[in-house]
This record gives structure tokens, C-alpha cells and sequence, in this order.
């Protein structure tokens, strides 16, 4: 049986510039799945998976995904990763801001 | 003479007579979760509080990668579970600000009225993010662990909490959870209307003072402690705690940090009047709080809670 777990990385962010999610470690895992929830208007999201050597500095891996103004789920998915994931969230901006739920779910 | 057989990786703890946790967190999160307010009002929004009570860092299973150290793993295996606040903090004197703390909790319950002790254990390690120059030890506020306990006729948190530094100044002494009669709702929560009795969640109610203490919290006695933080944000030590607690009585018996052993027989916890739903409920907790605009990780290797007729087993 594999191991999974799931966690909101943010829950009820407002985002009103490019924002990094909170650093998650998810080495033990093997598959990562995000899912970006936006609550209320929201500009169009762009949102690009990054990995890092060490939780401060991201590279982007993969591809970005958009989350269109008159949609409010997306899934983001990450396979082959080292230790640390995130999501960089752009597209808000103090005149058009986002609230955010950032689900993770990991299986390994 | 009872003869007392333990699994293999319980013989560096000293639980009572029935363990009813043992998590090593090599095995994943054992049923440890991030600690969030009910959602439960209309458009799921939580109860109105001065806090943003769902803003606090999520925890994770942690190899303890270093910026440049080799990674950690744990104490014992690959694997521990990290407590990770946001890079967030105001000063010590005001109510925590979004983000500035993670916390991790298991939601059990009672089992065995006979069972007058309860005692809770772990192994952990402490550090800030390497995302700066210097040893990082002053931007660790705080860190802790205590009960959420609801009998029949009250709700009470016995706990410890370790003042690392305030705005930067060291401070290396451990309190416990206790809050006076004096204290007014008001001024527990900010407001007449809060939801948290005078005693309940003391890490984020309460007022602050400059030198460490509030109103959530006594010093302990002689508590002053230089635990082990090592020299560089990249190095951990393992370090053990142990928390006893008289359900009777509903007073603390002993802390033991390292190797001191500090002796709280007859120190009275807050008893509070009772929350609807939640009689019988046991929960260990676990938190840290960061001290400035800086990340700071707890990482627990693995936590025992045990239950005793006695005080010891």
C-alpha cells in the first residue's frame, strides 16, 4: 500500500502580487498534486510548478498552467522531483486580487 | 518484579503504564495534522477571531535538508515531522501575526478513568531557515507542546513552552501554562465577544510583556535552560522532553528537559468551563513561533504519549 497525505499549503491567501507558496519538503513522495482553489473574483492565474535545492531559491519545472477569470479549480500536477515544491502564482495585483486555497496531495 | 519489554525504539523514552501513541515519523503523519479553526459559518468561514487562526504554516515529513550541510534525516531513520512557520513575525508584545506559527495536533480522547497520569513525550530539534548570514538562534521566539484536555466539568491545557528570544534578545527559559483568575475575557482575546476561554489557546491569547512573559504563562521555577541549538542554522541536535500531568487533580506533577528534571508538583493548571462536543477529548499539541520576518522549523523524530495509574511505570 502506498502512503499519501494531503495538506493546504495556503488556505484563504490574498494574493495581490507574484507569490511562491509556502516551501513544502516532499522527498518520501513520489507524485505531487496541487490543486489551486480561487474564492470569489480573481484575474487570470498563471501558475508555474518550481523545485528547489533548498526551500529559498526556484527553478521552474514543467509546465504552467492558467486558471482562467471565469473558472474557479485547477489541478497542477508535478512528477520527478527532487525535495522541495512549490507553485509561483502570478497575476494578481492590488487592483485585482486573488483569495487562494492550495491544496497538495502526495502519494509515495 | 514486573518484567517491562518495549518495542525497539521506545527504550529512549520513559512512558507510563499504557502508551497509547508511539509515532515515529519515518512511517508518514502517524494522524498528526496542521492546527485550524472550524469551519463552520456561513460561506465556511470560521469563528471571528483577532487572528487569522488558518494562516499558520503547514507541517510536513522532513529529511532535514540543509542549505549546506548534508541532510539530517531524523534521529532515528530518514524522517521527521516539521513544524514550519511562515516568514512572518511583529514584536513579541503583540498578538501573533499571521503566519508566525505552525502547529501540529492528534485528536484522541479519553479511555481509562483509572488512568490519573498522562504524560507526554518527544524528541525534537529546532532551527531558523539558512536564508541569511549568522547563527540565526535569536529569531526563534518560542516553542512547546501541551494537552487540550476536556473532562466533564472542564476544559484545561496543561503545557510547557521553551522563551527562546523576545525582538531578538535571548531569554533560554521554560514556562508553563497557567493563567490567572484575574484575567477577563476581554482581555484574553481582544475583544468581549471571543470565542476562547481565559486558559485556552494561551500561545496566541493573552497579553505579551517585554521580558517574555504573559498572561498564558508562569515561569517555572529556576527554569532557565541553555539547550542545545549548536552554531550554524545547518546543524541539528536531537533533544528529549517529557511533560507528567495529574488528571485529578488537574495540576502538573513533573517537566524534564534534557537531563534536568524540574519538579511542578502542586502547580495548578486553568480549568475553564466546558466547550459543547468535545467532553472526553485528549489531544497533544505541539507548536513554534518564529520571532521575525524569517521561517523557523521544529522537527519532532518521533513523540510518545502514555497514560498511568502511577506516575511512573
Amino acid at each position: 500500500m502506498l502512503t499519501s497525505a494531503t495538506t493546504l499549503v495556503e488556505r484563504r491567501a490574498v494574493l495581490t502580487a507574484a507569490f511562491g507558496t509556502h516551501p513544502y519538503e516532499a522527498a518520501w513522495a513520489s507524485e505531487a498534486l496541487f490543486f489551486v482553489r480561487a474564492e470569489g473574483p480573481h484575474p487570470e492565474l498563471t501558475i508555474q510548478p518550481q523545485v528547489s535545492p533548498d526551500g529559498i531559491d526556484w527553478l521552474d519545472r514543467g509546465d504552467q498552467v492558467t486558471l482562467r477569470a471565469d473558472r474557479d479549480l485547477v489541478d497542477v500536477e508535478m512528477a520527478r522531483f527532487g525535495t522541495w515544491v512549490r507553485l509561483l502564482i502570478e497575476g494578481a495585483t492590488q487592483d485585482a486580487p486573488a483569495t487562494v486555497l492550495v491544496r497538495l496531495e502526495l502519494k509515495g | 518484579m514486573a518484567l517491562i519489554v518495549h518495542e525497539r525504539g521506545l527504550e529512549k523514552f520513559r512512558p507510563l503504564e499504557k502508551v497509547l501513541v508511539h509515532d515515529d515519523f519515518d512511517l508518514g503523519f502517524n494522524g498528526w495534522l496542521d492546527l485550524t479553526p472550524n469551519f463552520v459559518r456561513e460561506g465556511f468561514q470560521s469563528q471571528p477571531s483577532q487572528l487569522d487562526l488558518g494562516s499558520w504554516g503547514p507541517s510536513m515529513i522532513s529529511a532535514a535538508p540543509m542549505r549546506f550541510a548534508a541532510g539530517h534525516g531524523s534521529m532515528e531513520g530518514n524522517y521527521s515531522l516539521k513544524l514550519a512557520t511562515r516568514p512572518k513575525a511583529g514584536p513579541y508584545e503583540q498578538p501573533p501575526v499571521n503566519g508566525s506559527m505552525s502547529t501540529v495536533i492528534k485528536r484522541l480522547s479519553r479511555l481509562d478513568d483509572d488512568h490519573r497520569y498522562l504524560q507526554l513525550e518527544a524528541w525534537y530539534s529546532y532551527t531558523p531557515e539558512q536564508d541569511r548570514w549568522g547563527t540565526g538562534e535569536e529569531d526563534i521566539r518560542a516553542f512547546g507542546m501541551w494537552f487540550d484536555v476536556q473532562d466533564e466539568t472542564c476544559r484545561w491545557q496543561p503545557g510547557v513552552r521553551y522563551v527562546n528570544s523576545v525582538n531578538g534578545t535571548k531569554v533560554k527559559r521554560w514556562q508553563y501554562f497557567h493563567t490567572s483568575e484575574d484575567i477577563t475575557r476581554e482581555q484574553w482575546t481582544g475583544s468581549p465577544e471571543g470565542w476562547e476561554s481565559p486558559g485556552i489557546d494561551a500561545i496566541w491569547c493573552g497579553e505579551r510583556y517585554p521580558d517574555g512573559s504573559a498572561d498564558g504563562f508562569q515561569w517555572i521555577p529556576d527554569g532557565d535552560q541553555k539547550l542545545v541549538y549548536n552554531e550554524s542554522p545547518d546543524k541539528l541536535n536531537w533533544l528529549y522532553m517529557r511533560m507528567l500531568v495529574d488528571l485529578e487533580t488537574r495540576e502538573y506533577v513533573e517537566f524534564q528537559s534534557m537531563g534536568r528534571t524540574f519538579d511542578l508538583r502542586g502547580l495548578p493548571t486553568t480549568p475553564s468551563l466546558p466547550y459543547d462536543g468535545i467532553t472526553g477529548l485528549i489531544n497533544p499539541v505541539f507548536f513554534i513561533e518564529t520571532d521575525t520576518d524569517r521561517r523557523v522549523f521544529l522537527y519532532l523524530d518521533s513523540v510518545v504519549y502514555s497514560t498511568g495509574r502511577e506516575p511512573n511505570a
